[in-house]
C-alpha cells in the first residue's frame, strides 16, 4: 500500500525487483539510476549483502500524471535472494506496489529461478498478498549471452516455466547492456499505477 | 519549552525500522526514546528533520548506537516533540541505516536483546510449567531431498540409543525431541518445518548412535536428505572447519545431557568449576576462536538463579567467538572455565568463515539449526536451573546441589 505524504503532497510507492541470486536485480537498478539521473532524487543506497547487493533510490517517473492532485514517487528496491536476510527482505516487501521480476535466461538457472518465483509467492502471502494481483512484470534477462554461445533457454521455455499461470507482461532483456530495463520498468509503473487508481477509487 | 510525548507504543507491534520510516515520513523533528526489559539503559535517537541526527545507547553513540538499538526487537518506545539541539553526527541517510542495521542483524552482527528471538519459540517464565519451545528451521531446499516419507501422530521416528545414519529435514508438522530418563520421558524441544533430524556424526565412519529419541507430534511430512552428497560436501571441507562441525554437534548433545540432567535436579556443577576462574568471562568482548589441544574446558551461562552447566569440551572442540554463527554462548552468554592442563590454540576464524561462505545452502542450514537447537536448548536448560533454585527456595535446602547453586 503506497504512502500518503500529506505534508509533500506525494504518493510514495514501491516497486521492487525480486528475482533468483546474480539474475541482474542490480545490474537493472544500477542501469536505471545511470540513464534517469535526471529524475532520480538522492543517492543509491547500496547494502552488500552476501553474494548481492541490495539496492534502493528514489525515482521520480516523468509524465505519468497524478492522483488527486499527488506528484507520484517511486522508490526503486532489490530484494536480498538468500534466505538468511528475512529481516531485510521483509522490510523491503512490505507494503510493496509493483514488482519486477528478473529471471535469468541461463539454463542452468533454471531451477533457481522456479525456486524464486515459488518463494515470492509465499513471501507475498506472508502479507496477505496474492501473487495474481500483484502488478507484476517479468523480465527475462541474460539474452545477450547467446551470442556468446552459452547455452540460454528459449523464451517460449521460459513463458512456460513461469509465466503459464500468471500472464504477466513479459519481457526480454539484457541488464548489461540496458536493453529492455526501460520498458520493463514502466510496464511495471503502469501497472502499479492503475492498481493504485482503482484502490483509491475504492477508498472514494 | 514545552515538550511532550507525541507517540507511543510497543516494539512488537512497530520495530525500529518501520518506526523510523514512519518518522522519516513525516519529517519531525524530536526524541526517540527506547526501552527493553533486557537492556539495563535506555537507547535515545534524535531526530532532525526525520532523520537520524544522534543517537546513544549505553556506551555506544552515533550510528553504532542505532545500529544497536536494531536489536531491540521487545520493549517501548515513546517519541517526544522537541527542538533538538545537537551537532549531527549521523551522516548516514535514512534509508541505508534502516537496510544496514536490518542487514547487520540477519548476519548476525547485531545482539539481539531478548529470549532468543528465533520464529517461535514460545518460552512459559512461569518455570513451574516450562512449555516446551518450537524451532522453525530455514527454508528448505528441495534439491537435496531425495524422497519422502510421512509419518502419524504418535509414531516413533527414532529411538535413542539405536544406531542409525539418516537425516531428515521436516517438510511439515511438528516433532519432539525426547530424552529418555529415570523420572520418565522428557520432551526437550518441538522441531517444525525446515529443521533437521539427525546429526553430522553419520557422515563419519563410526557407527552413529541416536542422542534422543524423536516422534511425531502431528502427523509428519519428512524429507529425506541427499545424504551421499552432504557426506561427499563434509568430505570436501578442510579438516579444521570438518572438527568445528563435529564439535558443534557434540556441543549439541552435552548441553541436551545436561538440560536432562538439570530438568531431574542434578546439578553437577562443584566439580564442573570448583576453584577455577573463568578463561572468558560472560559477556566478554572476545573475538578469537581456539580449539582445545590439551585438558578441558567447561562451558557455563550464568544466570539469576545460578551457574548453569553447558558443555564440556575436550581435546579437538572449539570455543570463543563463532563469526558467523549465534549459538547463544561465549563469549556473551556464557564463561568458559579451564582444567589446569589446559592447551588452546588460535584457530583461523577468518578461514572457517570464508569456508562457511562457501557451503551449499542446505550444509549451512544444517549449521545454523544446529546453533538454534544449542541456543534454545541452553534456555530451556537454564528454565530448569530456574525451577531448582526456587524450589530450593521455597523449601529447606535438602537439595543439595539448589543449595551449591545459591552461592
Amino acid at each position: 500500500m503506497a504512502i500518503f505524504n500529506l505534508k509533500k503532497r506525494e504518493i510514495e510507492c514501491k516497486i521492487v525487483y525480486y528475482g533468483p541470486g546474480r539474475c541482474g536485480k542490480t545490474t537493472n537498478l544500477e542501469y536505471i539510476f545511470k540513464t534517469f539521473k535526471k529524475q532520480v532524487s538522492g543517492e543509491m543506497v547500496s547494502i552488500n549483502t552476501e553474494g548481492d547487493r541490495t539496492l534502493f533510490f528514489d525515482f521520480l517517473p516523468m509524465g505519468l500524471g497524478k492522483i488527486k492532485g499527488c506528484d507520484v514517487r517511486v522508490q526503486l528496491y532489490t530484494v536480498p535472494g538468500q534466505v538468511q536476510y528475512q529481516s531485510t527482505r521483509k522490510l523491503v516487501l512490505k507494503g510493496v506496489d509493483g514488482i519486477v521480476f528478473v529471471a535469468d535466461s541461463l539454463e542452468v538457472r533454471r531451477e533457481k529461478n522456479l525456486l524464486s518465483l515459488k518463494d515470492l509467492q509465499e513471501n507475498l502471502r506472508d502479507y496477505e498478498m496474492n501473487i495474481f494481483k500483484m502488478p507484476l512484470v517479468m523480465q527475462y534477462n541474460k539474452r545477450d549471452l547467446a551470442q556468446q554461445g552459452i547455452p540460454l533457454m528459449t523464451v517460449e521455455k521460459m513463458e512456460r516455466d513461469l509465466n503459464r499461470q500468471l500472464k504477466v507482461p513479459a519481457f526480454q532483456a539484457s541488464a548489461v547492456t540496458g536493453q529492455g530495463v526501460g520498458v520493463s520498468l514502466k510496464e511495471c509503473l503502469m501497472l502499479t499505477l492503475q492498481s493504485l487508481q482503482k484502490q483509491f477509487q475504492w477508498a472514494k | 519549552m514545552k515538550s511532550k510525548t507525541v507517540l507511543a507504543g510497543n516494539l512488537n507491534f512497530l520495530n525500529l525500522a518501520d518506526l523510523l520510516q514512519l518518522l522519516g515520513t513525516n519529517g519531525v523533528t524530536g526524541i526517540l526514546r527506547v526501552t527493553s526489559p533486557y537492556a539495563n539503559e535506555q537507547g535515545l535517537i534524535h531526530i532532525v528533520n526525520g532523520n537520524p541526527a544522534n543517537a546513544s545507547c549505553g556506551s555506544l553513540a552515533g550510528i553504532d548506537a542505532v545500529y544497536a538499538l536494531f536489536g531491540w526487537t521487545e520493549g517501548e518506545f515513546d517519541f517526544t516533540r522537541d527542538r533538538v539541539d545537537i551537532a549531527k553526527v549521523i551522516q548516514k541517510s535514512r534509508m541505508e541505516i534502516i537496510l544496514d542495521g536490518l542487514r547487520m542483524l540477519d548476519d548476525g552482527l547485531i545482539e539481539k536483546l531478548g529470549p532468543t528471538s528465533f520464529d517461535k519459540i514460545s518460552l512459559d517464565s512461569s518455570g513451574a510449567s516450562t512449555s516446551v519451545p518450537i524451532i522453525r528451521g530455514p527454508l528448505v531446499d528441495y534439491m537435496y531431498v531425495v524422497d519422502e516419507e510421512e509419518f502419524i501422530e504418535g509414531q516413533q521416528i527414532v529411538q535413542e540409543g539405536k544406531h542409525g545414519g539418516w537425516i531428515w529435514v521436516i517438510l511439515e508438522g511438528t516433532v519432539d525431541i525426547i530424552k529418555e530418563t529415570p523420572q520418565g520421558p522428557l520432551t526437550i524441544l518441538k522441531l517444525t518445518d525446515g529443521s533437521f533430524i539427525g546429526s553430522i556424526a553419520s557422515f563419519l565412519m563410526q557407527s552413529n548412535a541416536r542422542s534422543a529419541s524423536v516422534r511425531a507430534a502431528s502427523n509428519v511430512q519428512l524429507g529425506v536428505l541427499d545424504s551421499q552428497r552432504l557426506a561427499k560436501e563434509f568430505a570436501r571441507i578442510s579438516s579444521e572447519f570438518r572438527g568445528f562441525v563435529l564439535s558443534l554437534n557434540k556441543r549439541l548433545t552435552q548441553v541436551t545431557e545436561w538440560a536432562t540432567e538439570l530438568w531431574q535436579k542434578n546439578n553437577a556443577l562443584d566439580a564442573f568449576i570448583k576453584g577455577r576462574t573463568p578463561l572468558i568471562q560472560q559477556g566478554e568482548n572476545e573475538d578469537k576462536m581456539f580449539t582445545v589441544s590439551r585438558g578441558e574446558a567447561f562451558i557455563v551461562r550464568k544466570t539469576d538463579d545460578g551457574y548453569v552447566p553447558l558443555a564440556t569440551l575436550y581435546e579437538g572442540d572449539f570455543f570463543g567467538r563463532v563469526p558467523f554463527l549465534d549459538m547463544g554462548h561465549e563469549p556473551y552468554s556464557a564463561s568458559v572455565f579451564a582444567s589446569e592442563n589446559l592447551k588452546a590454540t588460535l584457530m583461523e576464524s577468518d578461514k572457517l568463515e570464508d569456508e562457511h561462505e562457501r557451503l551449499s545452502a542446505t550444509f549451512k542450514n544444517f549449521i545454523k539449526n544446529t546453533a538454534t537447537c544449542i541456543s534454545v536448548t541452553t534456555r530451556v536448560a537454564c528454565e530448569f536451573q530456574k525451577r531448582i533454585s526456587q524450589a530450593g527456595q521455597k523449601k529447606s535446602p535438602d537439595n543439595v546441589s539448589a543449595s551449591i547453586n545459591r552461592k
